[in-house]
């Protein structure tokens, strides 16, 4: 049951983690902009050589055409095969893609594997079609997953350590990390080999974690010592990576969508607008003689009269 | 191989961080190799005596040293003080989520060190690596910000914190033009040169540190006397004056330049340097909005005649105040639209980052006179011979239209149209680079300033120029194309700095003169290659 509680602990902290994060970007004011092109929800023509809206003639007059299609095609390629790296440096895409490809597939993996024990208890039949598509799944995912992670956190700790550049802004931090991460994949890739390939073990205990431990009363998890270590490690990866600056693999979106992509024009009479308004209302505190902020005046006053210098 | 400058080093006490030696910068092609092992000049050693001078070669700001112990505390006590607020919605709402995005998601992949040009030129100089500043910033807010981040720095990267730190961090923010470059090519999407911007403002708006020339001699007489050239209204007008009568002899005919007329559909904002460095550009926009019939107006308001708007770059306040005085002066001359002259950062400013201030009957459309310019070419009303652009032209993109604002494809249609030998410079469009005079370099030119621009920050773009020249004959002359004012300036500079007009026959201007070079029924060429007109 310890396991069981552990992972519960880890999940607990990464949903709360995430849901943090996630709230803190949702709930900050709007900022100005500061968009870089090219914009990839600009129509495709545009997108292709970084165009915006602003090369209209009188564009606020114009119906605003925006591509989400457009958006999908460059982010699906983005995020799966990591794009921009493979374009701006692919000595380091060579390990890094291979490393991310490995932390996609694990919790794809996982996925996989609860749905394997919610067909299971909703009593579809194990040697049925859908339970033998999605037991492959779980064997293609996990090993591929395993092997690609293992390979590539091996090569980014090997070329942090010998790249002079990057050591040079390494900290502990960063070595730990990929330490931990290569001995996540390290003990799963052992736990596959040794003990359970299918994996049937994995299976036992995504199920029990489903039903508190009570659907499979002769399963006790952890019984390989490689097997042990991947649920720690794994558990315990899943709460520390949203802790850390590798949350980009979720937090991505808003430095996408909401700062570099983010060109909305202020409308009269729009929401975004009434943001605006609310902005200008708050009340600083900056020191510097010019600013002649006092913790009563609002950015508006402040901003609006002739400052202080120029009376 | 040298040992690289590490982060926490920022605060080591001894000597200056970086010096760069003679034949470390980026070779230059022949024929100016005998600008290879040059320096920048060294300070003057008893002009800096009282000032933090212990980061590179040169210096952008200048900070006084503190006279006592205690003044020094007080430095440090601010410098937190400061950067805590920028972690306040109150006092940094206006880009709270880019900093705290930027500054907790860094891989440290370094990918955008071989985009930033002036890392690149430097010879890979490490203070100028673009996470350098970033990272130094970083590990401060984590150790000094962070509940228990004393005792975590071991862990997530240390750094001591004392003035000559924070005296270098200043200066160091000056040494990145904001270009973006880096931003656009991490693949998580931080961006370096925000980071770089917030420091800035940390210390204008928290300690009132800034270079004299974006501050005092930039924004403060900007909102004062009405521009930062120091151009009173009055004189604006006179320059103005002057310009109508030397158009008068282009055209041969009578040129209007209509000030404070209420009720035009544009009110056309320049930035005031063209009135006295390039005086064309502003009678080049006054024969073709005349020719193509628009109706449109100047402002001789304070600051109603001078677009630029140095607080984009240090100080959010000063931004706001300046984006406010500009619109408000449209609000009440009651035009339908401001057009923004050749500015790149004034077009940022106005019209994009200034969009989320202006509420209400301040926010009145706002466009880039790009667009307007092709409006005109492409209307058909108008007509031109290229014959008369018959020379090489390149065009430099400003980073701000670009990079910045998605204009890439109007002043391209407009060159395509009217210059017949145009060619592209290599990248060009939304990667383009800088002109190394972004971000206030361009005016910057206090202690040996301009010798390190000329040097190090502009070194890439005068190598993309003679690279869009190199094929051509040496008698050539060869036309850049910079339709930005801040840009201007700093090829200006380059071409003087390496004589380059002499060695290549390099001439440079803005995009309205070769548009009205070629206008058809012009009594004179508007264009000139030193003495030689460009058409007879």
């Amino acid at each position: 049951m310890g396991f069981y509680i552990f992972t519960y602990a880890c999940l607990a902290v990464c949903l709360a983690t995430v849901v943090w994060r996630v709230r803190r970007q949702l709930t900050l004011p709007v900022h100005l902009r500061w968009e870089i092109y090219p914009v990839q929800h600009e129509p495709a023509g545009k997108a292709a050589y970084g165009g915006s809206y602003m090369e209209e003639l009188n564009w606020w007059e114009k119906k605003r055409e925006r591509s989400p299609v457009n958006e999908i095609l460059y982010m699906a390629p983005e995020i799966l095969l990591m794009r921009g790296l493979w374009k701006e440096n692919r000595s380091l895409w060579r390990f890094s893609f291979p490393f991310h490809l490995g932390l996609y597939l694990m919790p794809a993996a996982l996925v996989l594997l609860l749905t394997s024990a919610v067909l299971t208890l909703l009593g579809f039949a194990e040697d049925g079609i859908v339970a033998a598509i999605v037991e492959k799944l779980i064997v293609a995912a996990g090993w591929s997953g395993v092997l690609a992670g293992a390979a590539g956190s091996l090569g980014m700790l090997v070329r942090r350590l010998t790249d002079r550049e990057m050591r040079a802004y390494a900290t502990v931090a960063d070595y730990f990390n990929l330490l931990l991460i290569l001995m996540f994949f390290i003990c799963a890739l052992l736990a596959l080999i040794a003990a359970d390939p299918l994996p049937g073990a994995a299976r036992s205990y995504v199920m029990g974690l489903l039903t508190a431990g009570t659907a499979v009363p002769g399963y006790a998890p952890g019984q390989s010592l490689p097997g042990a270590l991947t649920i720690v490690l794994g558990s315990l990866l899943m709460a520390y990576i949203p802790l850390t600056h590798m949350s980009h693999m979720f937090m991505k979106y808003f430095l996408y969508h909401r700062v570099k992509w983010d060109d909305e024009p202020n409308r009269p009479g729009s929401p975004l607008e009434s943001a605006v308004k609310k902005n200008l209302e708050y009340r600083p505190t900056w020191k510097a003689g010019h600013v002649d902020a006092d913790g009563k005046k609002t950015w508006r006053d402040i901003a609006a009269p002739a400052p202080k210098e120029i009376k | 191989m040298k040992t690289l400058l590490k982060p926490s080093e920022i605060s080591r006490a001894a000597g200056r961080l970086c010096r760069i030696g003679p034949g470390e910068l980026a070779p230059l092609p022949p024929p100016y190799e005998d600008f290879n092992a040059t320096v920048p000049k060294p300070l003057n050693e008893d002009k800096i005596k009282n000032i933090e001078a212990s980061l590179d070669d040169t210096l952008a700001i200048g900070i006084p040293k503190p006279a006592t112990k205690e003044e020094e505390e007080e430095l440090i006590r601010r410098f937190l003080s400061g950067l805590r607020k920028l972690f306040e919605r109150e006092n940094n709402w206006t880009f709270l989520r880019q900093l705290t995005l930027s500054l907790e998601h860094c891989a440290r992949c370094q990918t955008c060190s071989d985009a930033c040009p002036v890392f690149e030129m430097s010879g890979r100089q490490e203070i100028y690596r673009p996470i350098f500043r970033s990272e130094v910033l970083r590990r401060v807010c984590k150790k000094y910000l962070t509940p228990g981040g004393k005792m975590t720095a071991k862990w997530t990267g240390d750094i001591d914190l004392n003035w000559t730190a924070i005296a270098r961090l200043a200066e160091l923010s000056y040494r990145c033009s904001l270009c973006r470059r880096c931003a656009s090519v991490c693949p998580i999407g931080v961006d370096n040169g925000l980071i770089a911007h917030e420091i800035r403002k940390l210390f204008s708006q928290e300690m009132g540190i800034a270079p004299k020339e974006l501050h005092e001699k930039g924004t403060v007489l900007h909102l004062r006397a009405g521009s930062s050239t120091g151009m009173n209204p009055l004189a604006a007008k006179d320059s103005v004056e002057f310009i109508q009568e030397e158009m008068e002899e282009i055209t041969g005919c009578p040129v209007e330049i209509p000030w404070d007329r209420e009720g035009a559909d544009i009110l056309l904002i320049h930035n005031a340097g063209e009135m006295l460095a390039w005086p064309e550009n502003v009678g080049a926009f006054a024969i073709l909005f005349q020719a193509a019939g628009l109706s449109w107006t100047l402002s001789s308001e304070t600051a109603g005649y001078d677009a630029v708007n140095y607080g984009l770059w240090y100080d959010d306040v000063q931004l706001s105040r300046v984006a406010l005085r500009h619109a408000d002066i449209a609000r009440r001359l009651k035009v339908n639209k401001i057009v923004v002259g050749e500015c790149g950062h004034a077009h940022k400013a106005l019209i994009e980052t200034s969009d989320r201030l202006l509420t209400g009957k301040l926010n009145i459309p706002r466009e880039s006179a790009l667009v307007t310019l092709e409006n005109i070419v492409m209307s058909g009303k108008l007509s031109f011979d290229p014959q008369k652009n018959d020379f090489p032209v390149t065009l430099h993109d400003p980073c701000n239209y670009v990079r910045s604002m998605g204009i890439v494809e109007p002043q391209r249609r407009i060159l395509r149209r009217i210059a017949p030998r145009f060619r592209e410079m290599t990248p060009h469009g939304v990667d383009n680079y800088c002109c190394g005079g972004g971000s206030g370099f361009a005016i910057m030119s206090g202690y040996n300033f301009t010798d390190w621009r000329n040097l190090v920050s502009s070194r890439k773009k005068f190598l993309q120029i003679l690279q869009a020249f190199e094929n051509e004959p040496p008698q050539t002359p060869r036309y850049v194309c910079a339709p930005c004012s801040n840009c201007k300036g700093a090829i200006r500079d380059i071409i003087g700095y390496y004589k380059a007009e002499e060695r290549s026959r390099l001439y440079y201007g803005g995009l309205v003169e070769l548009i009205v070079n070629a206008l058809d029924g012009m009594k004179k060429p508007i264009i000139q290659f030193g003495e030689e007109p460009s058409w007879q």
